[in-house]
Order: C-alpha cells, then structure tokens, then sequence
C-alpha cells in the first residue's frame, strides 16, 4: 500500500498536502504519528462526561491536525462537531460525535494498514 | 426678524447711556481738576506770601533796630557831661559818618532841626515822630533834605544843647530812602511780588513796583476803574480796619479778570504798613495752560473710550446680525428637511402600500382558491414578488436612517476588485438578460487589484448603478460598466479608481439632475411611477462615495442615457500580490474592442506573456494560421464570444478546423458560460474566462493549461525563501502533531523553534528568556489552561522592552470576528490553519525587524 492510496482510503486529498509538506517522507512521518495523538480520545472522554468545553476543544484539535495533514474527510466531521459544540452543547453534536468516531477508526484503520505494510 | 431689534434697542440704549456717562465722568474730572489747582494756588500763595511778609517786616525790624541802636549808641557814647560843645558835636559828627549816617542833626520838642552835618532835614509827616520822641521813644520817619532827596530819619531821644535855647529831645541821623528800599529788595526784579510802604492814611512812604500815586487807596481804585473791577471801596474799607486794629491783612483781590494777592502788616519802629501783592497773572496764565491741557486730554480720552465703546458696539451688532443670518438660514433647511421627510414618509406609505394591498389581495385570492392549485401558485409568485420589493424598500430605508443618524460606519478590508466584479457581474447578468439588453464591461489600466475598501459599501454603489441602468433602460438597450485606474495625487500608497456606469436610457431632467443625491427625492414623472424604488438609492450612494472620500459625477440627458462617474482613491492592499508568472507563451487576443484588447495585452504581458490582438474573427483565424505554418503558432488564443462578422463560436470552429486540436482556445465573455457551455465545447473550445479581464482573472484562468502546476508554485516558494536563520519563534500549540508538523516546516526557512504546549507556558517561557531572545511568537488560540487571547493580553502587559514582539495568531476557524478578536487582544496578524509556508514566511518579513 503506497501512502497515495492511503490518503485514498482515508478521504484525504494527497496532493494538497504534498503541496504543503513538500516530501513524501514528511507525510509518512506525521500520519504514521497521528495514530498517537491524543486528541481524540480527549473528546471521547469529555463527551462521556458531558464536558463539552474540553470536547469542543478536543474537535478543534482534531480539526487542526486533519487540515495540517489534509485528512479531508475527517476534518469535515471534525470542523461539524466543533461549530455544534462551540457554544456549548446542541442536540446534534452526539450524532457528529458518532460521525468523527466513525471516519476516525476509517482513517486509523487506512494508517495501520498502511503501516504493517511498510513494515515500520 | 422681531426678536431682532429687542437686543438691539437695548445695546443701543446702554451705548448712548455709557457714553454720556464717559462724558459726564470726563467733564466733571477736568473741571474739577482746574478748580483744586486753582486753590491749591491760592493756598500757595497764601503761604508764600505770608513767609514772605513775615521775613521782609523781621528784616525790617532787624535793619531798623541796628541803625537805631547805632544812633543810640552814638548818644550813650558822647553824653553832654559839661563838656566842651564844640568837641562834643565833631565826637558825634565823626561817629555818624563813619556809622554811614549821611545827615545828623538835633531835634527840639517842638520839633525843629538843627543840623550838625549834612543837609537840613524836614519831616514828611512830623506829628507822629516828635510825640514819640517827645516821650522818650526811638522812631523812624520818612522826611526830605534841602535838595528834596527823600530820606529815612531815626531819631533817638536825647538831651543836647541847642542853638536859639530851645529844648533837644533827640538826635535824629537821616539815610536816603533807597536803604531801606534795598535792604528789604522790595523793588526785586526777578520776583513775582512787589511790596510798598505805607501810611495809615495810605500815603506811600516806599512804592514799589510801577506804583506813581500819593496815596495806596488811590492807587487800588484806580486800577479797579482801570481794569473793570469793583468793590475796591471794600478792600480798602478792610483794609484800613485791619491797620486800626494793628491786625494783619490778607485777601486775594479780584480785578475782572486779574486776580492779586494783598497782604498787609505792620512795621516796627514806625507808623508804616507793609503791603505786599502777588499778582496771579503769571501763575494764572500757568494754571490756565495747566487746565487747557487737562481738558484737552479729559476731551481725548473721552473720544478715545467713545471710539472703543462704538467699535466693540457694532462689532457685535455684526456679530449677533451673522448669528442671526446663520440661524434663520438653519431653521430654513431644517424646515424643508422636514417638509422632505413628511413628503418622503407619505411616499413611503403609499410605496409600502402597494405591495402590501398586493400580497394582501393575492394572499385572498389563494385562501380562496386554496383548491387550484394553478391559481395558488401564480398568487404565491406574486406575493413573492411584492415581498421582496418590500424587503428592498424598507432595506433602503434602514440605510438611510443609518446614515441620517450617523451610524453608518466604513469597514476597511481588503478587497479585490477582481472578485467584486466577478460578484457584480453575476449578480446583474439575469437582470440584463431578462431585458434582453447589451451589457459591455471595460477594464484598463489595473495597476492594484487589491484594495483597502469597505467591499460591502463598494458592491451596493456598483449594484445601485447598474441596477438604475437596468431599471431605467429600455429593453434592448445597452449598458457599460468601466474601471480603470491612474496614479493617485494621494501619493504612492494610495490608487485612483474610475468607476463608469453608462446607459442609453430615458436620461433624466436637468431639474432631477440637481437633486438626485438629496434624500428622499424621486423623479416625479409619469413614466417613472410604474419604476419601484424608494429614491432614496442615490442618496445612499452619494454618501457611501462620500464617506469614501470619492466623487461622483453625472452627466445626463433626457431621452440620450445617463452616465455615472464615481471617482475613489483607494489605499494599495498591503497584501502582496502573489507573483504571477505563467510560461513564456505566445497568445493572440480577439475581442472588438480595441481597449480591451489592449490592457489584456499589457496584463498578460506582465505575467509574462508575449501576446498579440486583432478586432475580428476572420484576421484572427488568419493571423492563427500563417504563425501555425511558419512553426511559430500562438500556445493559447483568446476568443471573445460577440464578434462582428465571425462569433466567437464560430471561429473557434475554424481555427479548430485549421489547425487541429491541440491550442487551447478560450472563449472570454461578460454572459453566463452556462448558457453556451454546451455549444461551446463542442466547437472545440476548452475553456472560458469570464470578463472583466483583471491580471488574476487571467493568471488563474490560464494557469491550469500550463500542465505542470506545481513548477510554478515551487518557483514562487523558492522566491519567498527569505532567511531567517538564527531568529527564535516561540510557538504555543497544544497538539504535540500540529508542533511538530509546525516545527518540520518552519525550520525550513531556518527559524529555531521553541515550543509552548499552552498559553501560560508561552507566557511563561517568554518571561523567562532574556529580551530580544525570541524574535516572534506564533500563537494557538484553542489552547486548555490560557488560551492565545488571555496569553497575548498577558505578554503585551509584561514590563519588558520587547513585549511588544510581533505575535501572530494561527486559527483553524477564519472567522471575521475570531480574527477581530486577534487584533483586539494585541496581536499583529493571523494565519489560517494549515500553515502555509509561504504564508508564514510572508507576514515573518514583514513583521520580524531587520
């Protein structure tokens, strides 16, 4: 699996970002640090306790981090969530959540794949 | 004008009272100014003379008492003891002269004179003299030698012999009168007074002065007849009294005009009176001078204080008649401003009306036909309809009432002129197509397309023009809109922006001409009634352009069209253009109109474009052919949709005909592509730039058939690498990926980074260092614990010489307020996410010193 395709599976737009990053090995290295970030499991944990100050931070965060590596579909999702929590909780912020969840494991799942065939 | 002339009477009443009383008050002082100097002379003299009569009489007394006590002398030093006469008189004889006694002679009780040497003696007035030496007393008395010289006798009482038997009483020793006269400078010719001795009888014993009569009474009646004056008869009665009571005299005597001052005492040793007189003419004459003077400044100053008073008098007569004028013409224009409004508000009515009744009726008639569904439809338009030209009145009102009230503020962005016009164009397209009218779009001349403009103010002046235009142009007429700039006499960073709106029209009157851009005004003609529209269009236009600081001109004639000329001089964008530079192609421009063929040329020529035009289809596909043949063909041609002849479509035909498929051929076009898309590309054209023409509208439509995209853009980061090796960032961001992606990035450009995972920390980190250590700080404003507002806040209040460090915001979120709010809390400028390097790198020059 090339990380064209990967940003394929993800939703992402491969070409814009390399527009940005320049190199192909930068790309690699921020995607494959992705799968670390913290940022999501922040927003799962404040969502479970309704803190939707932190989650709305934890959206934003993730939104930043999808618009630096260009994960295009996730960050549609993850930009939803934040305009819904940005003023507090709104009824459809739980239906967004579940969104970002989803295109979030997609997007984990195309990195892994991605990974363990590179073999790093 | 009433009210007018109250202050007025006023100030005139107290102008003449103040300077009657300025008149009075000078008066007054120089008269009584003259009258104090007048007796303060008087008491002067008074007191001068009255030293002066006191010093010559003790003079006299002294003068007198020696020369007496010499011949006193001269009798206790030579008693007749029995001696021998004859030795007895020379001892005397010798003793009077060398005492300086011109005469000596005896004296007998009945009061005869034999002289011992020197003349024979009489006496003027011998009672008086011998009853006092008779009994035994010294005396002096006035008498005459044989040779009539008048002399002072002094007699002495003594007891000598005497020739014939008669019986000595004294000796008598005798001097020239002129002693005395002399010795007393009663005749001074360089003091004012003159004196005289007299008698009680008023005869002279020494006159002084010019005095040539007998006796002194006469003397003062004769100069009171001579001058004019009366009363004499008094003085001299007072004055005779005064002698009988051995009293001293003083008066001040009044001779007609002449004024003389009397003084008269006693002399000691004899039966005589001093009299002394000062006469006031030369002292009058002085005070006379001294009040001329007085009353000339008393009259001066009173003239000078009158002249003040009147000045400032009418100044403010001026003055109030202005405030006046001034207030009148204010109350006038605030009337017909309000004769305006109630005017405009009765229009406003009817025009509110209208629409209203319409989606009134029509709302009726749908409830009525609920069931035709037709019918309901066709009612609903037409509400639609009504509702939206209502939405338009009150949205024009609002305006206005913003602007009668002040509140319409400007909102300076930066805006291009390219995509307002791409708006503007779009926006009045289905308007000039629903009326089947020409609609041409000329732009020359673009020297900054980005510029600092209120860009929503900006559209609703461009979209009020060209929508009059539409509005008040017959179908199938036509409609210009121009832009083009020039130098701005502002100075380098300011453009001069022409914005032409023309039509053909039904124009307007020259009446209408005057008042358009007035407030609630609307040509009042018939075949303006069926036009919608509050008039209050050009006046909110008018105050946009002005509040811009711009001009706009018309020029109009009923029946011919109208043009608008609206004149701006625009502050440059900072912004910097993104250098545009496509390949060195070579390209052909077709359009008819020889300006536009032109400023494309020079547009495309500075993006590096060699480009050549022609006005028509058929040279066009010549021009295209002959360079194909010679190997040297255009890369891309640009067609214009309308051509005389020949259309765009049509030659796009033949080109593709001629010289096959591979040139792109694009077609440029003030109407919507949508509508020829499908004719268009099957003709074999590729694409379509939509006019106006600007260099960005150009560079991004040509841009994608370079075929290698990315070429130019390396190109552009490579002529942005500036270098910042060795300047510090500090950089807040929470998400240790977004850092590190940051990081990778901007330590391309040599920046060393340091990183602050939250807002206290920046602050913190950025107080630790020492200062100047950080050259810029890069901040998230999404951070937990202190976000990137409270954290800026927080170091632009450090007390730290850099504090003020250029802090640039990097927001995921581009809203207008959010960046508001960067700017508020201090910050300088704000990226959006992601980072763009070129971005950075931009605002990192301009905001990091040298």
């Amino acid at each position: 699996m090339t990380l064209q395709e990967c940003y394929a599976a993800m939703g992402g737009n491969y070409e814009e970002v390399l527009g940005r990053l320049r190199s192909e090995r930068l790309i690699q290295k921020f995607v494959l640090k992705f799968v670390d970030d913290g940022s999501y499991q922040l927003l799962v944990d404040s969502m479970a306790s309704q803190n939707y100050e932190d989650a709305f931070r934890a959206a934003h965060t993730i939104k930043g981090v999808c618009q630096n590596l260009g994960l295009t579909r996730l960050l549609d999702s993850s930009s939803q969530l934040s305009e819904a929590l940005r003023h507090g909780y709104t009824p459809e912020a739980d239906s967004l959540a579940e969104r970002v969840g989803r295109d979030y494991q997609e997007t984990i799942g195309a990195i892994r794949a991605f990974q363990s065939s590179t073999g790093a | 004008m009433n009210n007018n002339k109250k202050p007025l009477r006023f100030l005139t009443v107290s102008l003449i009272a103040v300077s009657l009383l300025c008149v009075c008050l000078f008066s007054f002082l120089a008269f009584y100014m003259n009258r104090r100097s007048g007796e303060t002379i008087s008491n002067v003299g008074q007191v001068y003379m009255s030293g002066m009569s006191q010093q010559i009489s003790k003079h006299f007394e002294t003068t007198m008492g020696l020369r007496l006590n010499q011949v006193e002398a001269l009798v206790e030093t030579n008693l007749f003891d029995g001696r021998n006469w004859e030795d007895l008189a020379d001892d005397l004889e010798y003793g009077a002269r060398a005492r300086g006694f011109e005469h000596l002679a005896l004296y007998s009780t009945d009061g005869t004179f034999e002289t011992l040497y020197g003349n024979d003696l009489t006496v003027t007035d011998p009672e008086p003299f011998l009853a006092s030496l008779n009994a035994g007393d010294k005396k002096i008395a006035v008498g005459s030698d044989a040779g009539g010289n008048r002399l002072v006798l002094m007699g002495v009482s003594s007891t000598y012999p005497m020739r014939g038997g008669k019986t000595c009483t004294a000796l008598v020793a005798a001097l020239p009168v002129d002693y005395i006269s002399d010795t007393l400078s009663l005749d001074d010719e360089d003091s004012l007074m003159y004196s005289h001795i007299i008698r009680r009888d008023g005869s002279f014993v020494i006159r002084g002065g010019d005095a040539f009569r007998d006796s002194y009474f006469d003397r003062i009646a004769a100069i009171y007849d001579e001058l004019g004056g009366t009363g004499a008869q008094r003085y001299i009665q007072e004055l005779q009294d005064a002698m009988d009571t051995g009293e001293d005299y003083s008066t001040v005597l009044q001779i007609g005009q002449e004024r003389r001052h009397l003084l008269c005492t006693r002399l000691a040793y004899s039966e005589w009176y001093l009299v002394v007189i000062l006469p006031y003419g030369t002292l009058d004459a002085e005070i006379n001078s001294l009040s001329r003077q007085w009353s000339l400044l008393a009259v001066i100053g009173c003239a000078l204080v009158m002249a003040a008073l009147l000045l400032v008098f009418f100044r403010y007569i001026q003055i109030t008649r202005q405030q006046m004028a001034e207030l009148e013409q204010a109350r006038q224009e605030a009337i017909s401003a309000n004769k305006a409004k109630s005017e405009f508000l009765s229009n406003m009515s009817h025009d509110i009306r209208t629409p209203m009744n319409a989606i009134v009726g029509m709302t009726a008639i749908a409830t009525a036909n609920i069931d035709n569904q037709q019918q309901v439809q066709h009612c609903l338009k037409k509400i639609a309809l009504s509702s939206k030209h209502l939405l338009n009145l009150i949205n024009d009102v609002l305006d206005m009432s913003k602007i009668e009230s002040g509140k319409m503020t400007l909102n300076i962005d930066q805006v291009s002129l390219r995509e307002m016009m791409d708006g503007i164009v779009n926006i009045v397209q289905p308007q000039v197509r629903a009326k089947q009218q020409q609609f041409d779009i000329f732009i020359h001349d673009i020297l900054a397309e980005n510029v600092c403009c209120d860009s929503v103010r900006l559209n609703q002046v461009v979209l009020n023009l060209l929508s009059n235009a539409v509005k008040f142009t017959p179908v199938e007429g036509s409609i210009q809109i121009s832009l083009y700039q020039e130098a701005s006499p502002k100075g380098e960073e300011y453009i001069r922006t022409h914005l032409k709106v023309k039509d053909n029209g039904i124009g307007m009157s020259p009446e209408f001409q005057a008042k358009i851009f007035d407030s609630f005004s609307r040509e009042d003609s018939r075949r303006v009634q069926r036009t919608e529209g509050t008039g209050l269009g050009m006046a909110i236009t008018k105050f946009i352009v002005d509040a811009m600081g711009g001009t706009i001109q018309l020029h109009s004639e009923q029946g011919q069209g109208s043009e608008f000329h609206v004149t701006l001089d625009l502050e440059k964008s900072t912004v910097q253009e993104v250098d545009m530079v496509l390949p060195a192609w070579n390209m052909l421009v077709v359009d008819d109109d020889r300006e536009l063929c032109e400023s494309t040329v020079a547009s495309l020529k500075s993006i590096g474009l060699q480009a050549e035009w022609t006005l028509d289809g058929e040279s066009a596909v010549r021009m295209a052919e002959e360079r194909f043949r010679r190997h040297d063909g255009y890369h891309v041609i640009l067609l214009d949709w309308k051509l005389p002849g020949m259309d765009g479509i049509e030659t796009a035909r033949e080109l593709r005909r001629r010289l096959g498929e591979d040139i792109p051929i694009l077609l440029i076009s003030a109407y919507d592509w949508g509508d020829i898309e499908t004719e268009a590309r099957s003709a074999g054209i590729n694409g379509f730039i939509s006019k106006p023409l600007f260099k960005s509208t150009l560079f991004y439509g040509l841009r994608p058939f370079v075929g290698a995209d990315t070429a130019a853009l390396e190109k552009l980061s490579e002529e942005h690498e500036a270098d910042f090796t060795g300047r510090r960032i500090l950089l807040a961001e929470d998400n240790e990926l977004n850092w590190e992606i940051a990081n990778e990035l901007l330590s391309e450009l040599g920046l060393e980074l340091d990183w602050a995972e939250n807002g206290k920390i920046c602050v913190e980190k950025f107080s630790a260092a020492a200062p100047g250590w950080y050259d810029a700080i890069l901040m998230d404003l999404r951070m937990p614990i202190m976000t990137g507002y409270e954290a800026t806040r927080a170091i632009r209040a450090l007390d730290r010489p850099d504090a003020s460090l250029p802090i640039i915001a990097m927001t995921a979120d581009a809203f207008s307020e959010d960046i508001q709010r960067c700017l508020d809390a201090g910050m300088n400028a704000h990226i959006s996410k992601p980072i763009d390097l070129r971005e950075v790198s931009r605002l990192l020059e301009k905001y990091l010193q040298p």
